[in-house]
């Protein structure tokens, strides 16, 4: 797999953080599963978090703890490797898809465009969802309420930033106003976090937004 | 970290031994050409943190190692220790200009969204990730070495 476009270097550094939204987190761990490259990346930034912890001074444990942790640790099981998902369904992604990408509900969502919330835990804050775009259709003009986070699963689209395929990734603040065109052809399928809903220019569409649920 | 997170005393120390279990546990998962244990023992206590917020079991972090499929790693490729790299980046971490260090340690310690250190320090969340950038840059000739 060929990937052109990666995630923002701040914000794979707040993936190592940990302080990634969840719907942002899923999108950046389904991310690695395709990409070598910033696997690599977040080998590096792991790193930082290691080295920062190595500088942190050490803080007492109440007493009893030791006696509490060793008792513990008779009855420990030693953990085995994860096993590989189902085909179709990168690994990070198959906890929010038990069901595989066909059995997916899909909303009509304008013509040609289509959306389906993945459920998340109720700490998300953002939103995590699946956009299918038929081919040569266009997503509405938008700018963002907040960041974006667009990673390619199926098929590709092109706007005004190239065209993104299988496993780029789009990662836009929310001043960037992009119109991605699907590529003609096959479906393309998305998986999307956004922080806020998708703010569109468009009129027509703003009247309609509430009415699709985009 | 766990202290830092505002979780109450109790809360941190069981995270830190849940921390050391894990640890424990996972000990013969452990590969040292993987990384230095400092940095395996910090996403492994990122994970239970997480986890202990969010209470449930799907994981949105997902494990490096579960998806490294083809581990071909070449043994032995003259890897600097990582242990050494730690130290090294530890060293280059406390020569940051202050404004870059405060958001990295705000970020990895701290463990602040950009968007809640944005708001704490009251710089623009276009300057936060930059601050992130530069500092990544400053950084990143001595992550290098990494395999
Ligand atoms: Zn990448």
């Amino acid at each position: 797999m060929t990937i052109s476009f990666h995630p923002d270097i701040a914000t794979l550094m707040s993936f190592s953080a940990g302080t990634l939204d969840e719907p942002y987190a899923v999108v950046i761990s389904t991310h690695l599963a395709m990409c070598e490259a910033c696997r690599e990346q977040v080998k590096r930034t792991n790193l930082i978090g290691g080295a920062l912890l190595s500088l942190e001074p050490a803080t007492e444990m109440s007493a009893g703890s030791l006696d509490r942790f060793m008792s513990r640790l008779d009855d420990a099981e030693p953990v085995q490797p994860k096993q590989q998902s189902k085909p179709g369904v990168p690994a990070p992604l198959a906890a929010y898809l038990p069901d595989g990408i066909d059995a997916v509900h899909w909303k009509f969502s304008g013509p040609g465009v289509a959306i389906a919330d993945l459920p998340t835990s109720r700490n998300a804050s953002g939103r995590l969802m699946l956009l299918r775009v038929a081919g040569g259709r266009k997503v509405p003009e938008h700018s963002h309420g907040g960041q974006e986070l667009t990673l390619i699963l199926k098929g590709a689209y092109r706007d005004r930033f190239g065209v993104f395929a299988a496993g780029d990734i789009a990662d836009h603040d929310e001043d960037v106003e992009h119109q991605p065109i699907a590529e003609p052809g096959e479906d393309c399928i998305c998986l999307v976090a956004v922080d806020a809903k998708l703010s569109f220019r468009s009129r027509l569409v703003r009247t309609l937004q509430p009415l699709f649920g985009i | 970290m766990m202290l830092r997170l505002g979780v109450e005393t109790g809360t941190a120390e069981d995270l830190a031994q849940e921390t050391m279990l894990n640890v424990w546990r996972k000990a013969h998962l452990y590969s040292a050409e993987k990384g230095a244990a400092s940095t395996w023992i910090f996403t492994i206590a990122r994970n239970l943190r997480i986890d202990h917020i969010r209470r449930q079991s799907s994981r949105p972090y997902v494990d490096l190692d579960d998806v490294e499929i083809e581990s071909d790693a070449p043994l032995g490729s003259a890897v600097v220790e990582q242990s050494q790299i730690v130290a090294r980046v530890a060293k280059a971490l406390d020569v940051l200009p202050p404004e870059q260090r405060e958001v990295v340690r705000l970020s990895f310690i701290m463990e602040m969204p950009q968007s809640e250190i944005a708001e704490r320090t009251g710089i623009p969340l276009g300057t936060v990730k930059s601050r992130l950038r530069l500092a990544y840059d400053r950084l990143r000739p001595l992550l290098e070495d990494l395999h």
